[in-house]
């Protein structure tokens, strides 16, 4: 056969080398495949790891979820088809899992993604010393999530750091991991603390892409900075707005460690830092219940995908520059 | 066509090595069979526990070792949520020849199958009938012996005397009510903000520091479904007044104030009384030395006598491939002369009634109270959906407790979650 004559799949010449116009010469497309077939080589490693560990368990989670899985005592699998999904609707604890998930992404995601954005103003304007407060504000989010959650858990002792601080100011305090009404908020505070930096950081970058003849328009038009700010910081920064809600989403979605180490693997006060994944981890680790565990995890993916499509509609197209 | 063939000899390329990587995690241990004279390694897993008990532990381990040359034994400790562990573990076929077992997770796992029924090691010499009955039958399932237990442990009153002094009360209170009426003389607010500074009484609000009180009243933690069965009228009953002391706060949760447990409650002063196991001994020893405090069996409940027992067992892994050594090990640990090792300290009490009667606990003024409890104790184990039941009761007890709903209202709901529950998963 005569490799020359077979065309080239359109992605493997996008690969190789920019299109070029008029007639190819027939050396041209064998070289092509050439290099489409090393660049697979070359990503064979990954392909086979993420197949391993990503796409394999994926599309076998999704098997398990249809089957009433028996684990202890001989491995069995019994195909019960939508069982496990129906279950989800009137499993009480689901609901309030998903209800304290919702409440923890609605009010998480925001408040970081103003205050990633609002911290990223101040830095990327002409103050003293930035460098430094780049790196204390950054630090939260290099340490780990399980220690800064023990830390946490110390501050919020009812003897703790933030309660004297707290009766010192003459404020009310609290019993932030005890309290079923605030254990949850205690939560939102420390994560939010945590992760605002890192998006911060991803808006500081973006800001600084920012051409500065857009503000001295700006500003031979009469703009205050705050006008500045609403009408051309933020409309520009748009699709890295996107981005950081997307991936916020998706990370409050999965919230699993703080809650775990908070209520030490129960949910508790009173179910009340119960999320889907740690639901899910009680299923699958505890109960050793995998098909209905598995049908959690199918539902979860299914509302952040959905969650992000409403989101993508929001804000239009994500283009960084027109 | 030769495109694609490349394609496969790269997709073939991936997977020789992946299956490369893949042969490295497969099992390679398997330290050969059980026969006679050959050097044969046990594995034995449990949590982890204080200093002073992982000392006798390995001293009764070596004592084993020295009399039996060829048994070597691999201690390994889980530090943290040690049944998920084990629970994966046993399903991946890797967990240890000989394990730590509940009660509580007892009936559940036994279910499962994958505990080695020991009836057929027993011998004479090892003497069932020493152990305590109810002890004994809390790892017994349809005639079938699962585990032998290791030791016990009850819980007692304990009380700070100088607390008692103060305040003007003699001597341990010997019923609820009076339990009640001491706690609200033990209460002090220094400062006067509201919150009080020492409590009458810390407790904990899991079911197994509250089930005990069922019975004298006539209610139940299961029925004979296996079914969570205790939002009747006499559980409210009984649950009642530690409900209402928590909301008159003359008695307070250790996570009211700061502590994890009862124990550390007790020695900081911030509870008067505490009800807690023989565990809370060596610890208020290590970090209260200075404490003076006497202990009591608990006060009555309705008029009857009641405590909760706690034990955990020695359990031999069915797919265990030494299971001869295996028994040789349990059998020593609960044997006579290890369990005499193992509890001489009376860190935890020994399950064998010659052992308890040779070790004189119950002339020890302090662990006088918990043996004494052992005669009525009602062990912590209700069927193999207890974890379910449990983890329900505990979430909706709080928030009685808070105040947030009724003591009815929060029984009945967790009742009904749990069946909910138990009923989807089977």
């Amino acid at each position: 056969m005569e490799p020359a004559r077979k065309e080239t799949p359109a992605h493997e010449e996008r690969q190789s080398k920019p299109p070029k116009k008029g007639k190819r010469p027939k050396r041209y497309m064998s070289k092509g495949m050439k290099e489409g077939l090393s660049g697979y080589l070359f990503m064979s490693p990954t392909i086979f790891t993420i197949g391993v560990f990503v796409v394999i368990p994926i599309i076998y989670a999704f098997y398990l979820s249809l089957n009433d899985v028996q684990l202890l005592g001989g491995i069995g699998y019994e195909f019960i088809g939508l069982e496990n999904y129906t279950r989800t609707l009137d499993d009480t604890r689901a609901i309030i899992a998903l209800k304290n998930t919702a409440e923890y992404v609605l009010i998480v995601v925001p408040v970081q993604t103003c205050l990633a954005l609002l911290l990223a103003a101040a830095l990327n304007s002409d103050i003293r010393g930035k460098n430094a407060f780049r790196i204390i504000f950054f630090l939260p989010t290099v340490t780990s999530s399980a220690v800064l959650t023990i830390i946490f858990m110390w501050m919020y002792n009812p003897d703790g750091l933030i309660n004297s601080f707290l009766s010192f100011l003459s404020l009310p305090t609290y019993n932030w991991l005890a309290d079923p009404d605030i254990a949850l908020k205690s939560i939102m505070i420390m994560n939010i603390w945590a992760t605002a930096p890192f998006f911060m950081v991803i808006y500081l970058a973006a800001m600084q892409d920012i051409s500065d003849s857009v503000y001295e328009a700006a500003t031979i038009d009469g703009a205050n900075w705050w006008q500045k700010f609403i009408f051309i910081t933020v409309p520009i920064l748009k699709p890295v707005t996107f981005f950081v809600v997307v991936m916020g989403v998706i990370g409050t979605f999965q919230l699993f460690d703080q809650s775990y180490i908070f209520s030490g693997g129960s949910g508790g006060p009173n179910n009340s830092t119960l999320t889907v994944v740690l639901l899910i981890y009680q299923y699958a680790f505890k109960s050793l219940d995998m098909g209905y565990a598995s049908a959690l995890a199918v539902v979860l993916a299914f509302i952040i995908m959905i969650v992000t499509i409403i989101q993508k509609k929001f804000f239009g197209e994500e283009k960084l520059h027109d | 066509m030769k495109f694609n063939k490349m394609l496969a000899a790269v997709g073939v390329t991936g997977m020789l090595v992946g299956t490369a990587l893949a042969g490295c995690s497969s099992d390679s241990s398997g330290d050969g069979g059980s026969s006679d004279g050959e050097q044969v390694t046990v594995e034995l897993a449990g949590w982890g526990s204080t200093p002073e008990e992982k000392e006798l532990l390995n001293q009764t381990l070596q004592e084993f070792e020295d009399a039996h040359p060829n048994i070597k034994v691999e201690h390994e400790v889980i530090a943290d949520q040690y049944m998920d562990v084990m629970k994966t573990r046993l399903v991946g076929g890797e967990a240890a020849d000989v394990f730590y077992l509940d009660a509580f997770e007892a009936p559940g796992l036994a279910k499962t199958g994958v505990l080695e029924p020991l009836n057929d090691y027993i011998t004479d010499e090892f003497d069932v009938d020493d152990f305590q009955d109810p002890l004994l039958n809390a790892f017994k399932f349809d005639d079938k012996q699962y585990g032998f237990p290791k030791d016990f442990s009850t819980l007692a009153l304990f009380y700070d005397k100088k607390a008692f002094e103060e305040a003007g009360l003699e001597g341990p209170p010997k019923t609820w009510d009076e339990l009640r009426e001491y706690a609200e003389k033990l209460t002090v607010d220094e400062d006067g903000d509201g919150q009080p500074d020492q409590y009458g009484l810390g407790f904990s609000s899991e079911l197994a520091r509250q089930f005990y009180k069922l019975q004298p009243y006539g209610a139940n933690v299961v029925n004979e479904n296996d079914e969570a069965a205790f939002a009747s009228d006499h559980a409210i009953d009984a649950l009642k007044p530690i409900v209402d002391m928590k909301q008159n706060k003359i008695a307070a949760l250790p996570s009211d104030v700061g502590t994890d447990w009862g124990g550390d409650m007790f020695g900081q002063g911030k509870a008067a009384m505490v009800i807690e196991g023989n565990w809370t001994v060596p610890f208020l020893e290590n970090n209260f030395s200075d404490k003076d405090y006497a202990t009591a069996e608990l006060p009555t409940v309705n008029g009857e006598k009641a405590t909760a027992a706690f034990t955990v067992a020695y359990v031999m892994n069915k797919q265990s491939e030494v299971k001869d050594a295996a028994w040789e090990l349990i059998s020593y640990l609960t044997g006579k002369e290890g369990m005499k090792t193992w509890t001489s300290k009376g860190l935890a009490l020994p399950t064998r009634e010659s052992v308890a009667a040779e070790l004189g606990f119950d002339e020890d003024p302090i662990r006088k109270a918990f043996v004494e409890g052992a005669s009525y104790a009602q062990p912590w184990q209700a069927g193999p959906n207890l974890p379910t039941i449990n983890n329900n009761f505990n979430n909706q007890f709080t928030s009685a407790l808070l105040g947030d709903q009724s003591l009815e209202e929060a029984l009945k709901k967790a009742q009904e979650t749990a069946n909910k529950e138990i009923k989807a998963s089977n």
